[in-house]
């Protein structure tokens, strides 16, 4: 390690169990909604959404929506208690977690069973805009919200084989009303499109292998992107909106699976298949730490407003990890 | 008696003889014979005639020349006859009679009360008593004029020195009543009409012309001779404060004007007047302090509760009606107050209570700014001389500076805080606090005794007290031995706790905390009780607006608490010299844990080289342990403050309490068990069962990350194996998931630790078992086999009955061919000696998910796993753990170890037993804490359930039972013997005849006569009926056998 005076490694400051089931989304939620304690939502291959309450460590409510196939992506949204989830049963539900009340209210139909996960980008109440991979093998379909109409699909040109969408960042420059979406493809390239023109503003190929997961902070106009390969990648956006690769990072063993920006940009950690949570600084790109306390497949990471690291496993765990806490 | 002369008119007629007759022969029959008549005549007559029978009684007094003091004494009390049956209605009447009786003990030539009998003082103060009595209405307010002023001075002066000098204390009382009386303080009810304020003013100037007199004079008595009787304490400090209180009345002397209003009395009187100015005030206020010091200093520990109690009236009344004038005195006042807040006596006590409840109602100390200055100064100063007292004091001096300490806390409520804000005086009273606090930690029996069994844990909360503190333990201080004084301390802790600055006080004992050993059990104690007080729980309040600390604010406080006490350095302390457990590479990694502390130790608390018996190390270890639980007890405190707030730090504390509950210390394994009662009482568990098991994923996380470092938590099995034993087939998930870590840890450290990982196997085997019974064959041949033997052992005594005929002799002698026939191989069948696998189970076909391989349920690839390292330790080179997994396996699948253990481990077994056992038999006491002992004690207590579980055969229970034998005799450690015993007892249940053979040829008590005569008597070697080392544990296993 580079760091210039590692210290061991920590331990996970505590550890949710209970899932039953390898974990494959993890999601913070403070503020109103969980009345001032905040709170975890896990998504486990069993098709489960557990509830934890981070003050009593333990699951409050488990939610049953998805038929028993893989939760793969959580979101609340922010104006109420309202979660989404996207599972494999070609669903993706939004939930009314109100009151304590925890039923769906509505629901999306998906149509590609690949492990993609949505996006949505709030742009003013009430409405809402969501990405889902679409119904083509290489399709992104954007939706509406809440009212579920088809805004339009970003299709690339039949000649760029990119396969498979495989993560999905939608976003909106601070100058510009202009919703973006980042697009990370089984072909190892990332792709930036202008949903209103549907067209491709640039696209980059930083990876030999699929993208797996990237996360973008639109302040630095910089993102990062994990692959199944060995790489991770960091590129930014110039002032004519094109992508540029700005370095590689290698990894000792492949397969990140999740990698995820701290809320003050000042981190970021990644989520590895080989059972490790890596830590960076995310301005210098400089490896932190590398946490080692899973006994499978990292599957997601997830940071807490405060700085609260949380990784789910296939080991059917989660730990929540301090790191570095702000002073 | 029935009064006959009802009318004037009769009674005159009655009286006129003796009244005249009494005019002109003054004597002593004469007032007798009128003073009978009197008594036949009613009141209302008497009235009528007052002035007419009073004559001759005054002219008697007043004829000049000597008269006998009989007489006179016979005439005062025909007077005093008449006043109390007639009222004197007119006020000349009044004074004559007050100067006339008065005039009787006058005495020209000296200042002091005449030289006359004690009969006739007696006499004089009843008349003077009962002529102000019999003062009719108003002419009583009359009578106090100035121009009474000598008269009446004389008389005060009289009565005072009669109250101060004479012997009989049926005088001193009477003066001391009559001294009431005139300063019209007297309690009968024959006084209804309160003054109204000018005529308060009118009586105070008066009365303020003898202040100096009344005020030195009852000091005086006051501070007199403790034998004197404590009735005329208490009246000589009643009349001391009403006069002070009504002179020096606030009220009062507010409305005094600067110059003195002229007043139309002769010039010899208005000198004697006294003008209750500022200044005047001042003066008098000033000396009247220098009194009421003197009074307070000898009061106070008056030997009788009376006396102590009218102090504390004194104290009310004076601080109440006086505050003002006499600001001097509030400070002295105050602390004879306040140090009496713990008097022994119940009701000074509660008077104590009473008075300091109605001060804090009437804002009397925090309402009043010079008062709540006099006592932050009082406070102040006592905290400075606090560390000094608390060091020179005996255990009586202490106990009366801690009371007034929690006096001033108590009155001074929320403003202690001004004393607290000055770090100085915060410094000064935590030094006298930890201190004073300081334990004695020379107690060898403390790491001495052992907790051998620690998986008791079925206790009821219900059964213990709702407050911690009543099962806390006892403990032994330095700098006293009165267990009062502890309660004090925390009494005054708590109260600091509850008016306090949390904050502040909890940070600063913090800092103590961590700063040096040499505080730490004593900033822990402290810490416990701010806690408890801050909660208010147990604090009597005077100050009822006080807001308590809010619960979130103290749940936060606690838990930064708990965070220093269960940290590493301080919850993970050397509490014995077993290495055992301890893990070399622990010491080598930490030098710092096991560096027992004792160099800071023995720097402030105490020179142990003073006392040469208990060492530096048991010292420092006793230290530890009650660091430990006084760390444990906290955290039941804590728990008890917080109430079902605690719950939400169960995540933290249940770990390391169950960890100390399973402790070997048995003080620390018993004050965490407490902890744990005083936890479930707080959150509402009913069981401790029921508190480990609704939150076994806080164990297990602790558990788990434990693991990770095992050598800095080598105990982490034990709690897994404790929760294990209180958990349920609920939490399979949990423990799976748990086991996984063990598992992982047990292949990383099965070199080093495997010992204790062993036990939590056992456990683990043993709780799937329970939570899923097996319901397959194996089971229920082995109850089967189970119940035969027992059958056979039962079956045994029949046969050793002495009714025994040739048949069954035959018989047996048949039985014993065919058996040994059976054991010299002469048999068709031998037992299936295949390996019992665990039964694969049949699992549905699903076609749901046809990538997926059925898994095996969980509880038997749990079991599978466990198995598979047990085999592996098997060879395993250290002896104990080799035994333990045999006893692991050994219940779970015995036939097919039996070889192996037969083949490889018993022969060592046996040796080591058998070299071992001279050396055990010659050792002294110090044996039983060496490794060897243990070592042997564990093979004698393992190979029992062993021998009977593997089913060994014949050749080599007998190996089994010659290396055990040597320990049945005496010269061994008892332990020993004890175990030795225990390896027989399991050796009966598998062959009791060949057992008894073996006993009965070591120590044969009886003689055994064969049951035919044409038998042959048998000769055993144990017969010879010689006192044997064996005797005694042999004949207690025949015992078992009949």
């Amino acid at each position: 390690m580079a760091a210039p005076c590692p210290l061991p490694p920590p331990d996970p400051q505590f550890v949710l169990r209970g899932t039953q089931s390898p974990v494959h989304a993890l999601h913070f939620c403070e503020g109103r909604q969980a009345q001032g304690h905040p709170l975890l939502f896990s998504g486990s291959q069993s098709g489960l959404v557990h509830i934890w309450s981070l003050q009593m460590r333990r699951a409050l409510t488990t939610l049953d929506g998805h038929g028993g196939q893989c939760v793969t992506w959580l979101q609340t949204l922010p104006q109420g208690h309202q979660l989404l989830s996207q599972g494999r049963d070609l669903k993706l539900c939004l939930w009314d977690l109100a009151e304590g009340r925890n039923a769906v209210v509505d629901s999306v139909p998906l149509e590609s069973v690949g492990f993609c996960r949505s996006s949505i980008l709030v742009q003013g109440q009430p409405r809402w805009m969501l990405a889902v991979p679409g119904k083509g093998s290489n399709e992104v379909q954007i939706l509406e919200m809440p009212s579920k109409t088809s805004v339009c699909t970003l299709k690339p040109e039949a000649d760029a084989k990119l396969g498979m969408p495989m993560c999905l960042r939608l976003w909106q420059a601070d100058c510009s009303p202009r919703p973006l979406l980042l697009a990370g493809y089984e072909d190892g390239s990332v792709a930036l499109w202008d949903v209103s023109e549907q067209k491709v503003c640039s696209r980059i190929a930083c990876h030999e292998e699929p993208v797996m997961d990237l996360d973008f902070d639109s302040q630095k106009a910089k993102g990062i992107s994990g692959s199944a390969g060995k790489a991770l990648a960091v590129w930014r956006l110039d002032g004519q909106q094109a992508l540029q690769v700005c370095g590689t990072h290698q990894l000792t063993n492949p397969g990140i699976a999740e990698v995820t920006i701290r809320p003050d940009r000042k981190i970021l950690a990644t989520a590895g298949w080989d059972h490790r949570i890596r830590v960076f600084h995310w301005r210098k790109m400089q490896p932190l730490a590398v946490l080692a306390f899973h006994s499978a497949a990292i599957q997601c990471v997830a940071f807490a407003a405060d700085g609260l690291l949380a990784a789910g496993s296939k080991d059917q765990r989660i730990s929540l990890w301090s790191l570095y806490p702000r002073a | 008696m029935m009064a006959v002369f009802d009318t004037p008119e009769e009674a005159f007629g009655v009286l006129r003889p003796v009244c005249v007759q009494l005019t002109k022969t003054q004597t002593v029959e004469n007032v007798e014979h009128l003073q009978t008549r009197l008594q036949a005549v009613s009141d209302s007559a008497l009235q009528e005639l007052q002035q007419y029978i009073l004559f001759p009684l005054r002219f008697t007094l007043k004829t000049p020349g000597p008269k006998r003091e009989r007489l006179i004494q016979s005439v005062v009390e025909c007077l005093t006859f008449v006043l109390s049956s007639t009222c004197v209605k007119e006020q000349e009447l009044l004074q004559e009679l007050f100067s006339e009786l008065s005039a009787c003990l006058y005495s020209p030539s000296s200042q002091k009360p005449a030289a006359v009998s004690e009969e006739l003082k007696l006499a004089v103060i009843q008349g003077l008593s009962t002529l102000m009595h019999s003062a009719y209405g108003d002419i009583i307010l009359t009578f106090y004029e100035p121009s009474i002023l000598p008269r009446l001075g004389f008389a005060v002066s009289l009565l005072l020195g009669l109250a101060e000098q004479e012997k009989s204390k049926q005088i001193k009382i009477a003066a001391l009543k009559c001294l009431q009386v005139l300063l019209l303080q007297c309690e009968c009810q024959d006084h209804p009409r309160s003054l109204d304020e000018l005529e308060q003013k009118q009586l105070g100037d008066l009365f303020a012309s003898f202040l100096p007199g009344i005020s030195t004079t009852l000091t005086r008595v006051i501070t007199g001779d403790f034998k004197q009787g404590h009735s005329i304490v208490v009246s000589s400090l009643k009349i001391f404060y009403k006069t002070v209180s009504f002179i020096m009345a606030d009220e009062q002397l507010k409305r005094i004007s600067k110059v003195q209003a002229k007043s139309a009395v002769e010039h010899r009187v208005a000198e004697l007047m006294v003008h209750r100015e500022a200044d005047w005030v001042k003066n008098t206020g000033n000396k009247l302090t220098i009194l009421i010091k003197k009074i307070i200093e000898c009061v106070s520990v008056h030997p009788h509760w009376k006396v102590r109690l009218e102090l504390v009236e004194l104290v009310e009344d004076l601080l109440l009606k006086c505050s003002q004038s006499l600001v001097e005195s509030a400070g002295p006042l105050l602390k004879a107050l306040v140090g009496l807040v713990n008097d022994e006596s119940p009701e000074v006590q509660a008077q104590c209570n009473k008075v300091l409840r109605h001060f804090a109602d009437q804002k009397v100390v925090v309402g009043n700014k010079a008062l709540a200055d006099i006592l932050s100064e009082s406070l102040h100063s006592l905290a400075t001389s606090l560390p000094r007292l608390m060091t020179s004091q005996d255990d009586q001096g202490k106990f009366s500076t801690l009371s007034l300490l929690l006096g001033y806390l108590k009155l001074l409520g929320p403003k202690i805080n001004f004393v607290l804000n000055s770090v100085a005086h915060l410094q000064r009273l935590s030094k006298a606090l930890i201190q004073v606090l300081e334990l004695d930690v020379a107690d060898i029996k403390i790491v001495e005794e052992r907790c051998w069994n620690s998986d008791d844990l079925n206790a009821s909360p219900k059964t213990s007290a709702t407050q911690p503190w009543n099962h806390i333990q006892r403990r032994y201080f330095r700098f006293f031995t009165d267990e009062r004084i502890f309660m004090l301390l925390r009494q005054v802790c708590q109260l600091l706790g509850y008016y306090g600055n949390l904050y502040l006080l909890v940070d600063h004992f913090m800092e103590l905390y961590r700063q040096s050993v040499v505080y730490r059990k004593q900033a822990a104690m402290i810490l416990n009780e701010l806690v408890t007080g801050a909660a208010g729980l147990e604090v009597e309040d005077l100050h009822e607006k006080h807001i308590k600390t809010n619960p979130e604010e103290l749940r936060e406080i606690v838990t930064s608490i708990l965070e220093e006490y269960t940290s590493q350095e301080n919850w993970y302390l050397v509490t014995c010299i077993e290495t055992e457990e301890m893990g070399e590479e622990l010491m080598m990694e930490h030098p710092g844990l096991q560096a027992i502390t004792s160099g800071e130790h023995t720097s402030q608390v105490t020179s142990f080289l003073a006392f040469s018996k208990p060492s530096p190390i048991v010292c420092s270890m006793n230290s530890n342990i009650w660091q430990i639980c006084i760390q444990l007890e906290g955290i039941g405190q804590f728990a008890y403050a917080l109430g079902k707030d605690f719950c939400l730090l169960l995540m933290s504390t249940l770990y390391p309490v169950l960890e100390k509950a399973g402790d070997q210390t048995l003080l620390i394994s018993q004050v965490a068990t407490s902890t744990m009662m005083d936890i479930c009482h707080a959150c509402g568990y009913d069981s401790l069962q029921h508190l480990i098991n609704q939150n076994s994923d806080y164990l297990v996380n602790g558990i788990s990350l434990n693991l990770r470092h095992l050598a800095l938590h080598p105990h982490t099995p034990k709690v897994l194996e404790v929760m294990l034993r209180n958990s349920d087939a609920n939490l399979l998930p949990l423990v799976a998931d748990v086991v996984q870590d063990v598992l992982a840890t047990l292949d990383q450290f099965y070199d080093k630790r495997a010992a204790s990982f062993v036990s939590v196997l056992h456990a683990l085997l043993a709780a799937l078992a329970q939570w899923f019974p097996d319901t397959g064959n194996l089971r229920h041949l082995h109850e089967q086999s189970l119940g035969e033997e027992g059958s056979h052992l039962n079956q045994r005594p029949a046969t050793l009955e002495n009714s025994t005929t040739a048949e069954d002799i035959e018989q047996f002698l048949l039985n014993y061919l065919k058996e040994k026939d059976v054991a010299d191989g002469n048999v068709s069948d031998f037992d299936n000696e295949e390996e019992e696998q665990p039964v694969p189970p049949k699992v549905e076909e699903n076609d749901t998910h046809p990538d997926v391989e059925p898994p095996l349920p969980l509880q038997i690839q749990m079991a599978m796993d466990v198995m598979e390292r047990c085999i592996h330790l098997l060879s395993d080179k250290n002896l104990q753990i080799r035994l333990k997994v045999l006893r692991t396996l050994g219940s779970k699948c015995g036939d097919f170890l039996r070889s192996r253990f037969c083949k490889d481990v018993l022969p060592k077994l046996a040796g080591s037993l058998v070299t071992q056992a001279p050396i055990s038999a010659r050792a002294g006491p110090v044996y039983s804490h060496t490794l060897a002992f243990k070592l042997q004690l564990a093979v004698l207590q393992g190979l029992g359930p062993l021998c009977e579980r593997l089913d060994l055969g014949e050749g080599d229970l007998n190996k089994v039972a010659d290396a055990c034998l040597i320990y049945l005799s005496a010269k061994q450690p008892v332990k020993l013997q004890e175990a030795a015993r225990s390896v027989f007892l399991h050796l009966m249940k598998v062959d009791p005849d060949s057992t008894w053979f073996l006993l009965i040829e070591l120590y044969c008590p009886t003689q055994f006569t064969p049951p035919h005569p044409s038998l042959h008597p048998v000769q055993l070697r144990g017969a010879s009926r010689q006192q044997n080392p064996y005797m005694a544990n042999v004949l207690r296993l025949l015992k078992e056998l009949q």
